[in-house]
């Protein structure tokens, strides 16, 4: 592919921060500064590089004023935990997609000449908080918070969007009302399709010690009397939670950080280390009162991605990394991308081909179902199992072929979606 | 020049006054709704009030069990509506121009949904509702 920047970017270093809840033991007594610090050294520790020798930081939160006692901009205190008090701070807030856009800017800067190594990490702790009159290691369950707080109401602006009656609901039906209308396909094909979806990423997360939920449905349908999996997803233990989706179609909820470090391509040279690169990007908002906006958007950042690379078809990649906040999303923009061929993709769900094992993985991580998912930071953490995909380094969930080019493809709120093309070029 | 003036608040005066107002493009004829003050065609700022009608086409029913439990992430779509009464989601449009939209459709039923859905398109009369913040929002109703 040619990457489209001025000035050449790579990837350098990642965070390997795992995918965890706050209820976990092993995150007694830890507040989203302790992971943020940790996340921003490992990255720079990947990278060979020190904190002085950071020249900007791009950091993404989406729910800090809710979720961080209240708190309007963090940006000089995470400074201070990472070392880099002082240094040029940029806080991107667009929902979900916070992450893939802080990367986008990361590479921006380095692409402009203004930056010559920029640390993009972001943090969130969807499910919990703290309150204002208390530090940040006092964590409460969000459910107590005052007002009680719907991450799901809030991705709607008041001006018109919050009252319709029907938002909410657009954020979990879309993409199935789509795919019936378009193919043909029954209701029941589709909720097979989204079982296998979930039985496959389950699989994938279970061997990526990263992942926040690592226990494969086989084993939980045995537990629970099934011999038959499929059997276990379709029964009452696996309700469906609106007309589509079912409780393992669900994004999964988590703390997290993360963090990735760019460079110019001649930085990566001197630092002597493994370097992806950064082959371009894209990106396009809506609003959700438009119909089939998501699918809209994926099509809208697919045309603005693949106009300058004539030769990319979309099944020439080796791997596709895609948001799953509900079932029908990987499948959509799996075919929109054309990773998955238009209107087939839901055999090779049922197949399994797209476990990270298949002809045509997909979020071989465990996608945001079984991966996990932290609002702000997940843009951060899914271009990172990208990263250590391409560099041969994710483990168990490795996919058992060379990974060269990688389609990164994000979407926060409803409202963005964001496409990254990578490439290993050296 | 840009005419700074209320948008929101003479879009919410006119529902309580029983009217639906869009926006219309002088420059292109685009109509908009809910009204915005920049032509989502051509990009102009020269738009007027334009009544929008008491009637939409629906071209879309998608009618799906409203009673089904979302976890905290996905709650209700009526969270905040004063009448509850059980409504579906449609895809609709008004004659007098504008894109499609979605919005809140009441009056379909288990019973007269098959019906319904192979009459499309059809059209359904503004349904005014009331929200709990003291305001009203845009829906619709298949006649009766």
């Amino acid at each position: 592919m040619k990457q489209q920047f001025t000035r050449p970017v790579s990837v350098v270093g990642t965070s390997t921060l795992g995918q965890r809840y706050f209820d976990d033991p092993e995150y007694e007594g830890l507040s989203i500064y302790e992971l943020w610090a940790c996340a921003c050294h490992q990255a720079m520790d990947d990278a060979g590089v020190k904190p002085k020798d950071i020249d900007k930081i791009v950091y993404s939160q989406f729910a800090n004023f809710v979720t961080a006692g209240n708190a309007m901009a963090m940006v000089g205190s995470l400074e201070e935990w990472a070392g880099v008090a002082g240094k040029p701070i940029t806080h991107i807030e667009q929902a979900c997609a916070s992450g893939y856009i802080a990367f986008t800017e990361a590479c921006n800067a380095v692409a402009s000449g203004k930056a010559d190594i920029v640390l993009c990490a972001g943090v969130e702790t969807p499910k919990h908080f703290n309150a204002r009159n208390q530090p940040a290691y006092m964590i409460q369950p969000i459910s107590k918070y005052d007002g009680w707080w719907s991450p799901g109401r809030v991705l709607f602006d008041t001006t018109y969007y919050r009252f319709d009656g029907v938002s909410d609901n657009l954020l979990t039906e879309e993409q199935g009302k789509y795919y019936q209308k378009h193919y043909g396909i029954s209701e029941e094909t589709l909720d097979e399709t989204y079982n296998a979806m979930a039985v496959n990423l389950r699989r994938n997360a279970s061997r990526n010690p990263r992942a926040c939920e690592r226990k494969e449905y086989t084993e939980i349908a045995k537990e629970n009397g099934y011999d038959d999996v499929m059997d276990y997803m379709r029964s009452d233990h696996n309700p469906k939670i609106t007309q589509y989706i079912r409780k393992s179609g669900s994004v999964l909820h988590n703390v997290a950080a993360g963090a990735i470090i760019v460079c110019s391509e001649e930085m990566a040279k001197k630092l002597n280390k493994k370097a992806v690169t950064v082959i371009d990007h894209a990106s396009s908002s809506n609003t959700q009162r438009h119909p089939y906006c998501f699918h809209q958007m994926n099509v809208d950042v697919r045309d603005a991605l693949y106009k300058n690379q004539p030769d990319l078809k979309g099944d020439d990649l080796d791997l596709m990394v895609t948001t799953v906040m509900t079932s029908g999303e990987q499948l959509d923009s799996a075919e929109v991308f054309g990773y998955l061929p238009e209107g087939k993709g839901y055999q090779y769900e049922l197949d399994g081909r797209t476990c990270f094992d298949g002809d045509t993985p997909i979020n071989p991580h465990g996608g945001d179902l079984s991966f996990g998912h932290a609002f702000g930071a997940a843009g951060i953490n899914m271009i990172s199992e990208a990263i250590l995909q391409m560099r041969g380094e994710a483990g168990g969930c490795q996919v058992p072929k060379p990974v060269n080019t990688c389609l990164v493809r994000g979407m926060g709120g409803g409202h963005t979606t964001v496409g990254i093309l990578l490439e290993n070029q050296q | 020049m840009y005419k700074l003036r209320p948008i929101l608040k003479t879009y919410y005066d006119s529902l309580e006054d029983g009217k639906v107002l869009g926006m219309k493009c002088t420059d292109c004829g685009d109509v908009v709704w809910p009204p915005l003050p920049t032509c989502q065609k051509c990009g102009g700022y020269n738009l007027d009030w334009y009544d929008m009608g008491d009637e939409a086409v629906i071209d879309e029913i998608r009618y799906e069990d409203s009673s089904v439990g979302g976890d905290y992430t996905f709650r209700k779509a009526n969270d905040y509506f004063v009448d509850k009464s059980p409504y579906c989601i449609c895809v609709g449009h008004f004659p007098r121009g504008t894109e499609q939209f979605h919005a809140a459709l009441y009056g379909v039923t288990e019973e007269n949904k098959d019906e319904l859905i192979s009459q499309l398109p059809l059209k359904a009369k503004v349904k005014f509702i009331q929200l709990d913040g003291g305001f009203k929002s845009v829906g619709f109703e298949i006649k009766k």
